[in-house]
């Protein structure tokens, strides 16, 4: 088992009302107690019961990454950097018109694109951005819909919440594009399958996105809306890493802003986050360092290889080995974020024996306090 | 059904105490009445109301207690006997008027306030004594002790008004004004009445005008003179009576509801011989000759009041002026702590007093009485929670307010108001409501709150106030609200009825008091021509009434006003059928399970849904639900179902 569950009292009490939510959206969407409104989870009434799917479920509570790993790949937690991997590689959409619209090579789009085409899904439940430029749950049934979703703001959204709103009888085959946390929680869904939802059977596909940090939904909005013309904007992009820039597409143009003035705006929790690649997923996907217009796939379930190979042999998307020193760099930043996470929850709980909602083995605690993590940074 | 005007002159009539003052008053000739409805004071004005075409009167819903006394007094000055009825919340509001009518006076034909009082405030926010204010502003007071006292005092009151022009008060108590007696009928006059105002500018005139308070002083003076006559009349007045042997062991002192009470008690007591009774139904200006000749009978005197130490007061304080020489009476009452000053009186209490001062055996019964009498009910009685009815438009209100204020997150919180949505103060209402007080002060308060932001306060004030009560007196809060740049959201649950006090039209409904079609006034134009924002929302509509919430809360700045219209339940059924048939499906209803845990009969709580610990299900009381439908919008599971009935 993850964890003894509590109940939605205690969730308050110790995640959301101490901002540790992440904003996954594992406690929303089929509980009348909980909704998510202008960025944060809001209760409406009490729940009584001692032990809810909602405590169960929140990343940010007890969280055991052995009996995940063990339930999604067969072995156990390793703290290895980039979690378990079948195959590494950088790759991008051949289709222009997918890439100019996405974020870097355009890669989850192609993939959620094929996996519609060849029937492995019927929809996929993605973030898009509403026409306020805001983050929004969208379940996409046709490519149309999975192009509309393509493209990051960077702000946390509660995409499961679309997950739990399915009909408790649906048949749809899911896919669905989780980052880091979203992965955690539907791991532990899948640790603990709720009986009144749809089955997580339905998800054929998941697919993780690396993730430093994510940007506070309410804060982050009032900042562009005081700095840039929403309604004309295109496009938001934090390119690969040395660039350190966060770009908003307006029209024809490019509006910049140093990382560091947009990282103010982070969700306090993301600094207690063990996960940049999406360990947790059938494949993961991020930027390249040093590289744009690619991404970096991880693949890390046999349905990963399957959609990866029939990608492949449809002339979906252009593989190249990943540089050597992209990998070592990207290990390098998952490592940190890691260690990072494990020093700063220390400093939060003031006891080494207390890591929060970490479960983890005390070799890989004592070798992540030790390790240098240097100045904040990331993305 | 029974009329109060039954022509029976010498028959006895079963009355509440209220109808029994109708009648009184339609024996004393009035040809005007005008109140607005309140607890337990409402059977006053709505029992003449269904007689008043027959009968030639004007009777009148007023928009609030003020406007029904001025109005009532301007009835006197044109030669109309006049009475105005009001619980005692409303006298507060009526005082100003008072302070100002015994100086000027009234008209040439009498005007008579009815207030009934409360105790224990079984339906009030409060259970203030209205005597102290005949002493305050120098008004005669009567109060009955009976229900044949409640009929026979008002034509006595009338001629009392008349004869020495000033305005008089009849309390009662809920325990008079709501029990059932027996009264003897008296002759109802064939009065034709004819309204002049004179406009005599001779100050000897029967009613010099201008009607004014000024020179005050001398007036002020002259009111006193008044009341000094006055006190010689009641000297004789039947209503005030002694009763027991010439040299008892304890006096009681009592009136209104006091004087059952203590005959029960000395009955209970089997002391008779011991006690003496004075009774007094004309409270002020006190009868002083009569209470010294009294007083003079026993060393010992208790007070029995309901509920201020009222008598207690004036009559220690009268006798604190006796000559040395006199009689010292050694006092009892609530300085003793032999009575309580608060809540209702009770014969038991009355037993005790009386042996807390007399040495007299009492054994009342076993301590374990009491909890078998609450037993033998309980068996067959099943504990209700005090809520909306089923089927009320309040509890969809207030789960739209709830949500709304619970998504915005800003800790918001309802100020309430006085009506049936009251109870939003507890289960009902979501706990919502934060403050309650009197009519008014909600708004009053959501004005004062609003301008807290230049002091860091930043949560959203919400003012919830019912229909008739905005009429009554939130608009002057309103406008307060927009002149000033007040920041908060007014919510008007129009529900198309004084619902609590049983229906009384209001300026917003259909007909006046009278049956006639009355001029509707819109409460949305009154609160857009004051300058708000108004929205109109059914609350049935959860949705749109949730969203229009959260619009409303997070408003910048300003009053703005949520009207959440629809029929009071009770008003509706008695005009249509049911408009759906509800269905709960077992399979699809969680129960406990996570995801629900009976969210409908745990939180939303409607009577009409009953939980089946058994099956671990929702089932719908289908002897109550109103099948008004909301419920199946708050199921998660969508397990409620409603069919529209064709």
């Amino acid at each position: 088992m993850v964890t003894k569950t509590k109940g939605m009292g205690e969730l308050f009490k110790e995640v959301i009302n101490k901002d540790l939510c992440t904003l996954c959206g594992a406690c929303i969407g089929d509980c009348p107690y909980t909704v998510f409104y202008r960025g944060k989870i809001r209760m409406l009434d009490l729940c009584t019961r001692e032990e809810g799917h909602c405590y169960g479920y929140c990343p940010r509570t007890r969280t055991d990454l052995d009996a995940i790993n063990n339930k999604l790949f067969g072995v156990p937690f390793t703290g290895a950097e980039i979690g378990t991997v079948k195959d590494v590689f950088m790759a991008r959409s051949r289709d222009a018109k997918v890439r100019s619209g996405a974020q870097y090579g355009g890669t989850v789009t192609s993939l959620l694109l094929l996996a519609l085409e060849s029937d492995l899904i019927n929809a996929a439940i993605t973030t898009n951005t509403d026409e306020d430029k805001l983050p929004e749950a969208s379940v996409a049934r046709s490519a149309a819909g999975v192009m509309a979703g393509a493209g990051s703001n960077y702000m946390a959204y509660p995409v499961l919440e679309a997950l739990n709103r399915m009909p408790k009888d649906s048949k749809e085959k899911l896919g669905i594009v989780v980052t880091p946390c979203q992965a955690i929680a539907l791991a532990k869904m899948r640790l603990d399958p709720p009986t009144q939802r749809a089955s997580l059977d339905n998800i054929r596909l998941s697919v993780g996105l690396f993730c430093t940090w994510a940007l506070a939904y309410d804060r982050f909005y009032e900042f562009l809306k005081n700095n840039v013309d929403l309604p004309k904007v295109r496009k938001f992009d934090i390119p690969p890493p040395p660039a350190n820039r966060f770009d908003v597409y307006i029209g024809k143009e490019v509006k910049s802003f140093p990382l560091d003035e947009v990282r103010k705006y982070r969700m306090p929790t993301c600094a207690y986050c063990l996960d940049m690649t999406a360990e947790f997923t059938d494949i993961s996907v991020g930027s390249v360092e040093g590289i744009e217009g690619w991404n970096t796939v991880i693949v890390r379930t046999q349905h990963g290889a399957d959609i990866i190979a029939e990608a492949k042999k449809k002339g979906k998307l252009e593989i190249k080995d990943l540089p050597a020193q992209s990998l070592a760099h990207l290990k390098e930043a998952s490592l940190i974020k890691k260690a990072r996470a494990v020093q700063e929850i220390v400093k939060k709980t003031g006891d080494k024996n207390d890591l929060m909602y970490i479960d983890i083995s005390h070799d890989l605690k004592e070798k992540l306090l030790g390790h240098k993590v240097g100045a904040q940074g990331g993305h | 059904m029974q009329y109060i005007d039954i022509d029976a002159p010498g028959s006895n009539q079963l009355f509440i105490g209220n109808e029994a003052m109708a009648r009184g008053a339609l024996e004393a000739g009035i040809g005007w009445a005008s109140a607005y409805p309140g607890t337990p004071s409402s059977e006053i004005l709505g029992s003449l109301a269904e007689v008043a075409k027959k009968r030639g009167i004007y009777v009148e819903w007023s928009v609030n207690e003020k406007v029904a006394i001025e109005a009532g007094a301007a009835a006197s000055y044109a030669g109309i006997r006049s009475l105005v009825a009001m619980k005692m919340n409303g006298l507060n509001v009526v005082i100003d008027f008072l302070s100002t009518i015994v100086l000027s006076g009234i008209g040439k034909k009498g005007l008579v306030l009815m207030v009934g009082d409360d105790p224990a405030a079984h339906s009030s926010s409060n259970e203030t004594d209205s005597r102290p204010v005949s002493k305050w502003l120098d008004i005669p007071l009567v109060e009955p002790g009976d229900f044949q006292e409640a009929k026979d005092m008002i034509p006595y009151l009338y001629d009392i008004s008349e004869e020495f022009g000033t305005i008089c008060i009849l309390r009662s108590v809920t325990r008079v004004a709501h029990a059932r007696g027996n009264i003897r009928l008296g002759e109802i006059p064939k009065v034709v009445h004819k309204a002049r105002f004179e406009q005599y500018f001779d100050p000897a005139a029967p009613m010099p005008t201008p009607i004014m308070c000024v020179p005050s002083s001398f007036r002020h003076m002259f009111q006193h003179m008044r009341l000094d006559k006055i006190r010689e009349k009641f000297e004789t007045s039947t209503y005030n009576k002694y009763v027991g042997p010439e040299k008892p062991d304890l006096l009681i002192v009592t009136s209104g509801s006091g004087w059952l009470y203590s005959q029960d008690a000395v009955n209970a007591l089997k002391a008779e011989n011991r006690i003496g009774i004075l009774k007094l139904g004309t409270l002020w200006p006190l009868p002083e000759k009569l209470v010294k000749s009294c007083l003079s009978k026993a060393d010992k005197v208790l007070f029995i009041e309901e509920t201020d130490p009222f008598l207690e007061g004036v009559i220690m304080e009268f006798a604190a002026g006796f000559s040395p020489e006199s009689k010292r009476n050694l006092f009892y009452g609530n300085h003793t702590r032999h009575l309580n000053s608060f809540g209702e009186l009770t014969p038991d209490a009355v037993i005790k007093a009386i042996t807390g001062v007399l040495d007299i055996p009492y054994a009342p019964r076993d301590a374990d009485y009491m909890k078998k009498v609450e037993a033998v009910p309980q068996q067959y009685v099943m504990d209700r929670l005090l809520t909306f009815c089923p089927g009320c438009p309040h509890r969809a209100s207030f789960w739209a307010i709830k949500n709304a204020l619970a998504m915005d997150g800003r800790h918001g919180f309802v100020t309430g108001d006085i009506g049936c949505y009251s109870m939003a103060l507890g289960p009902a209402g979501f706990f919502q409501t934060r403050t309650h007080q009197c009519m008014g002060a909600g708004a009053g308060l959501a004005n004062g709150f609003g301008q807290l932001h230049r002091f860091g306060f930043d949560q959203p004030v919400v003012s919830v106030v019912g229909d008739s009560t905005f009429y009554h007196s939130i608009i002057p809060g309103l406008v307060n609200g927009v002149h000033n740049h007040s920041d908060f959201t007014l919510v008007i649950l129009d529900n198309g009825a004084t619902a609590m006090t049983g229906f009384q039209p209001h300026p917003g409904t259909e007909l006046t008091a009278m049956g006639e079609p009355a001029a509707q006034i819109s409460m949305e134009n009154i609160c857009r021509a004051i300058g708000a924002r108004v929205e109109v929302c059914d609350p049935f509509d959860l949705k749109s009434t949730t969203r229009t919430m959260l619009s409303m809360i997070e408003q910048k700045e300003g009053a703005r006003v949520a009207i959440m219209r629809r029929t009071c339940e009770l008003v509706r059924q008695k005009k249509e059928e049911k408009p759906y048939k509800m269905k709960i499906d077992p399979e699809k209803c969680l129960g406990e399970d996570c995801g629900c845990n009976r969210l409908c009969t745990r939180v939303f709580r409607c009577p009409g849904l009953i939980w089946d610990p058994v099956a671990g299900k929702t089932k719908i009381d289908e002897v109550i639900c109103n099948e008004c439908g909301v419920c199946a919008d708050i199921c998660p599971e969508g397990a409620i179902t409603r069919e529209a009935v064709a």
